[in-house]
């Protein structure tokens, strides 16, 4: 650039500061005003949309699959046309060279010229760019943020038509690329999101995250129910196990009780964390943490040792509103539900071995129509049957099946308590209502 | 007795100088699009301002980031604001940042005299990407720690030098106690001090040539 562009260029800046503006107070305000905005939506976002919580690392589980912040999504999924031997090209080599053209651009963008229809290249080329961003950000995005963006942007094109259509005689230097922008982003989101909506992936599993205490415990005796129940029985108190070593031969081995004061006083948290996770291998515990080979994450291992600690610990200072034992007491005259009462039954005595993958007659116990119907010897209770397979089996008394004799449940040689006996009585008594509301309606 | 204490400071300080220089300041006619400076530098101060806060409580060790996050959230007094505000602070300045990038480029703002402000910010951009990245990780958590590795991994792509990269972000083969706290020093100590420096600089470069005006026809 020579001497005379230079001179002309900053002339010309002074006279457009003459009799303008004054950073004091004219910009400040509006500075100010923005700032002040965006703290309110600062505190808003914290304040109802607050951060996702996520699970403990676990960095045995190779399955999980990361996704990262959503402005580097872009790169996430353009690095996806880049497969094997070409990845350095899409990792190092095009962003390294943007980053470059980027930064220096103003060194060979020697064009002195400014008005946006002397600089078509230029601004088509930002433009591609940015739209490439763009387009690769949506395309990695969820259905979900891609919907949010479609009605976002539809609000702001709004507002843009509003404004241009409010002042139709006025000359706005942005009214065409403005347009032309507001149309291109109208196409690309509805074409992005209808592909997505076509595609509509396998809905994801969501892990659910405890963050307070009894969210923890309840979370935690979900999986104690599940996992140790079999062999620690539903309050931790042991039992017997049957083990079959190397050779064949099977082998009685006790389970000493895990909710004693002894146990409870001399091992800390991180101990039973240990031991859940590691097994007990001569015992005849194998692992359950990932680590080793097991199949619950480091959160899930800390639900069950928050489970074991306040349920069990008599020194433990339960938080308010944390609930100890998930059975709730049937009181004199109650007609009892699935939801309230027989479920948490099921989950603490039952499912351990009423699941997928356990032998069980294919009887799962899971939801409350499975309660009735499943297995292969269903109907397994009927409303005022007594004789019902389910009720016959929790009270000692051995039935014939289609595969032969149904043993006594739990099989385990420990009764259900009497208190559950007789709230599966009285259930199947009064018609097995499954929600509270049907069982209040019984009752009258 | 006020107007004492004025008369002695603004004798030492120079309080004319001082509005004359930063404040009284001619401008060309602005609109609203000249607010996102401000507003990228006003989410600088928000994040280190919340990033302090959360400094009291946060242990970058892999054994506890994790459990004093949930702290913050659970126990500290307001602990959830501040890191909501942080959390969503990173976004809004990452996407500030960029919008304000693409305004000087659409108002043709960095041309001559003003090469090395643009050239600075970019810079500024980058590392605000840096910051996000670094950031990402200090939660230790499921989704920060495999975005790290699969983040890190790809540095590693690079060839010749991709495995010094590598090991250069980690700290050793792996995503481990030595990243954490090698992420921790560049989020709250490296990049900031890079940040606020270069800031200056921008600062300054815009002080010195004034706002750009916007073009006309004859521009």
């Amino acid at each position: 650039m020579n001497d005379e562009m230079k001179k002309k260029i900053n002339d010309k800046y002074e006279a457009s500061i003459q009799n303008a503006e004054r950073f004091w107070p004219d910009s400040i305000y509006k500075d100010l005003l923005v700032a002040f905005g965006l703290f309110i939506l600062l505190i808003g976002l914290a304040t109802f949309l607050g951060v996702h919580p996520e699970p403990k690392v676990d960095p045995t589980d190779a399955t999980y699959v990361p996704r990262p912040e959503w402005y580097f999504l872009f790169l996430f999924e353009f690095l996806k046309y880049f497969p094997g031997q070409l990845e350095w090209v899409g990792a190092a080599v095009i962003p390294g060279i943007l980053v470059g053209l980027l930064i220096f651009l103003p060194l060979y963008d020697k064009n002195p010229l400014r008005h946006n229809s002397k600089r078509k290249v230029a601004l088509g080329i930002m433009s591609a760019i940015v739209s490439a961003i763009v387009i690769l950000t949506l395309m990695a995005s969820t259905i979900m943020t891609n919907m949010i963006a479609f009605i976002l942007f539809l609000l702001l094109a709004g507002v843009l038509f509003f404004s241009l259509y409010k002042n139709p005689e006025k000359e706005i230097a942005w009214k065409k690329p403005a347009l032309w922008v507001a149309s291109f982003a109208f196409l690309a989101l509805t074409g992005v999101t209808y592909q997505q909506t076509l595609a509509m992936a396998e809905p994801t599993e969501e892990v659910h995250v405890a963050s307070s205490v009894p969210e923890k415990m309840s979370l935690g005796q979900d999986l104690y129910s599940i996992e140790c129940v079999e062999c620690h029985g539903p309050d931790g108190e042991g039992g017997e196990i049957t083990v079959t070593a190397a050779d064949g031969t099977e082998e009685k081995l006790p389970v000493k009780s895990i909710s004693s004061n002894d146990e409870m006083y001399t091992r800390s948290d991180e101990s039973f964390y240990e031991i859940i996770s590691y097994g007990q291998p001569s015992l005849g515990m194998p692992p359950f943490g990932g680590a080793h080979g097991g199949e619950l994450s480091p959160s899930e291992l800390e639900y069950i040792v928050t489970f074991m600690r306040y349920t069990w610990d008599d020194r433990a200072d339960v938080p308010e509103g944390a609930v100890t034992s998930a059975v709730p007491v049937l009181a004199e005259g109650e007609v009892p539900s699935y939801e309230v009462h027989v479920e948490p039954v099921v989950k603490r005595q039952c499912l351990s071995c009423h699941r997928e993958g356990k032998e069980n007659n294919n009887y799962l116990m899971e939801d409350y129509a499975g309660i009735l119907n499943n297995g292969d010897n269903a109907p397994n209770v009927v409303a005022g049957d007594m004789d019902s397979i389910l009720l016959q089996t929790i009270q000692g008394h051995e039935v014939e099946g289609v595969n032969g004799t149904i043993h006594v449940m739990p099989p385990n040689g420990k009764p259900i308590k009497d208190a559950y006996i007789d709230i599966f009585i009285r259930w199947v008594e009064a018609g097995m209502p499954e929600t509270a509301e049907d069982a209040s309606a019984l009752a009258e | 007795m006020m107007k004492n204490i004025y008369a002695w400071l603004d004798e030492r300080l120079g309080f004319d100088d001082m509005y004359k220089m930063l404040l009284d300041r001619p401008e060309p006619h602005g609109n609203w699009w000249n607010t996102l400076g401000s507003a990228s530098l006003f989410l600088f101060i928000m994040q280190g301002v919340t990033g302090i806060f959360l400094t009291v409580y946060y242990a970058p060790t892999p054994d506890h980031a994790y459990d004093s996050i949930q702290y913050i959230m659970n126990d500290v007094a307001f602990g959830w604001l501040i890191r909501g505000m942080h959390h969503w602070g990173a976004s809004l300045m990452v996407f500030v940042v960029f919008i304000h990038m693409l305004r000087t480029f659409f108002s043709a703002s960095y041309k001559y005299p003003r090469e090395l402000t643009w050239m600075v910010g970019s810079v500024l951009f980058l590392l605000t990407l840096g910051m996000g990245f670094t950031g990402y990780l200090l939660p230790f958590n499921q989704r920060a720690y495999w975005a790290t590795v699969v983040a890190t991994n790809i540095g590693g792509v690079v060839p010749g030098i991709g495995p010094f990269i590598l090991r250069a972000l980690r700290g050793g083969t792996d995503v481990s106690a030595l990243t954490l706290s090698r992420f921790f020093s560049a989020h709250i100590w490296m990049l900031p001090a890079a940040l606020a420096g270069l800031i200056g600089l921008h600062l300054y470069l815009i002080m010195r040539h004034g706002e750009s005006a916007y073009p006309d026809q004859d521009d």
